[in-house]
């Protein structure tokens, strides 16, 4: 029941500070460019458009969405109060979550793709990936500059190999890299069970990680100045 | 027989590096009780609130808080315990009615009505109005509740009555004793003396991580056994003399004046508990 008010709080927030009119609008830009582009080229560009920005968008956002909440240091309750870091890291990565998904099947169903689960399956995998790491970077950060220059080589590190993965200039080994299987996963195909084995090990690393990260920041902030 | 305490801390110490930042501090609060804590900045009274709430736990010796030791604390262990912070902690662009709801939800108990708690501190006509549009003192009232919301047994409040005008500040520490009387024990931090002096049952003053003085605020004042008695008269021009409260009787000057009807001021000057608080550690409080 807690993290339910947690996740429907998250999702008021959101749409309060006007995430999801941004995402409309994104979402209608996307997909004009994607009709605007030749048949062939669809599926690579929605993949590409989907893994950078509503599968991703956790990485980013949760810069923005921590630092209101220190900034209105809404954590400092959170630090005293029954509520369970576990819950608070679920309520931001599920909220976020919907968000993805329902831009990512907006553009996958206007790019044709054939296999919508598979791809928003591999949008969910990228989202939940992506908003752990943003939540152990926000965590520890107190500006928005900070976020920024500890997000590049978050970026460096699983767009970049990615997107190569995508257009097939990397060795097969690479296939098994986490962010290489959800980029398998959001272009429409199947992982190897290996290296879906490994993403899922990574993203439950990352849990237990951001976790603790959240935990460290109820500790700077939580508790009264007495 | 004696008081049932809500906290009972022993022998506590606690560290950041290899020097004591916190060492062998022992004091107990009883349930019911208004206890207040001063000290100057770094006196590690926000380190000893973090112990006390379970969020540093790597302290030696013994920290219980409503039975239960902190270090081994669990989630559940906040359902008794409410924060009023100093600054706003809500979600600005909610609503008041709107934050209630929210924090009053994160608790198992069930929680006081926030209309009857925004009309006690006045907020009633405001419930729809987004937070960001209140003001410190509208916003420090609400805060204020929000620590109430799920009736905690245990109240920490830091600087309840800041930002507020006489008449607010009055309505909240009427709540406060109010509060007090329906059993809560409350921790409170407060720079006004004249509320600590009003409000708290006992004070302890923490300077270096360790309690220097703990007593009631009547006892920690008359302890300095200072109070003197200041008068004045006219005898070629305003004249005034002063004499201890407690020699008054022996004052031969003061006893012709008063006989004679001469006196123009009287009055009896106790010292403030910063007074005190500067006599014990020789610091001041901010």
């Amino acid at each position: 029941m807690r993290l339910k008010r947690l996740f429907l709080l998250d999702m008021r927030f959101q749409a309060k500070y006007g995430f999801y009119f941004l995402y409309a609008i994104l979402t209608a830009i996307y997909t004009i460019v994607l009709f605007a582009l030749p048949e062939h080229w669809r599926g690579k560009a929605a993949a590409i458009l989907i893994f950078s920005d509503p599968a991703s968008m956790g990485l980013f956002f949760m810069g923005a969405i921590v630092l209101l909440e220190k900034s209105q240091h809404t954590p400092c309750v959170l630090a005293v109060s029954p509520v369970r870091a576990a819950e608070y890291v679920i309520a931001k990565v599920g909220s976020l979550s919907v968000v993805s998904l329902a831009v990512a099947a907006a553009l996958a169903l206007a790019a044709g793709v054939d296999d919508l689960p598979m791809v928003l399956s591999g949008t969910l995998l990228s989202s939940v990936i992506f908003t752990l790491f943003g939540i152990m970077i926000a965590a520890q950060i107190g500006s928005l500059n900070q976020f920024i220059l500890w997000t590049v080589p978050v970026e460096a590190a699983c767009f970049v190999p990615a997107v190569l993965h995508l257009f097939k200039v990397t060795p097969a080994w690479c296939g098994y890299y986490p962010v290489n299987v959800c980029m398998d996963m959001v272009s429409g195909h199947y992982p190897s069970a290996a290296g879906f084995f490994l993403a899922a090990a990574m993203t439950a690393l990352l849990f237990v990680r951001s976790r603790f990260c959240v935990l460290q920041m109820w500790e700077r902030m939580g508790g009264v100045k007495l | 027989m004696e008081e049932e305490s809500m906290i009972t801390v022993e022998n506590l110490s606690f560290s950041y590096t290899k020097t004591p930042f916190i060492s062998g501090m022992s004091f107990s609060v009883s349930k019911g009780e208004i206890f207040g804590f001063l000290g100057p900045s770094g006196a590690g009274k926000s380190t000893l609130q973090k112990i006390l709430m379970g969020m540093l736990r790597t302290y030696q010796g013994s920290c219980l808080v409503n039975g239960t030791e902190c270090k081994n604390r669990t989630k559940h262990f906040y359902e008794e315990i409410g924060v009023d912070f100093e600054f706003s902690t809500m979600y600005e662009k909610l609503t008041a009615k709107e934050n209630l709801r929210f924090f009053s939800s994160l608790y198992e108990k069930k929680p006081h009505s926030a209309d009857e708690l925004l009309k006690m501190v006045g907020l009633e006509r405001d419930a729809d109005k987004r937070v960001a549009d209140y003001s410190k003192g509208m916003k420090s009232r609400l805060n204020f509740i929000k620590a109430l919301l799920h009736d905690p047994l245990l109240l920490c409040l830091d600087e309840p009555t800041s930002g507020l005008d006489p008449t607010n500040s009055r309505v909240m520490k009427n709540v406060i004793l109010e509060e007090k009387a329906r059993g809560k024990t409350i921790l409170l931090t407060t720079h006004n003396m004249q509320d600590a002096a009003e409000l708290c049952d006992r004070e302890a003053f923490i300077v270096n991580g360790k309690i220097c003085a703990l007593d009631s605020p009547h006892h920690l004042i008359m302890s300095k056994g200072a109070a003197a008695v200041t008068y004045t008269w006219l005898e070629n021009g305003e004249q005034s003399a002063s004499c201890p409260l407690g020699q008054v009787s022996s004052d031969e000057r003061l006893k012709s004046l008063i006989a004679e009807n001469r006196l123009r001021s009287i009055h009896s000057s106790e010292p403030t508990l910063n007074d005190i608080f500067m006599d014990i550690t020789g610091r001041t409080l901010l």
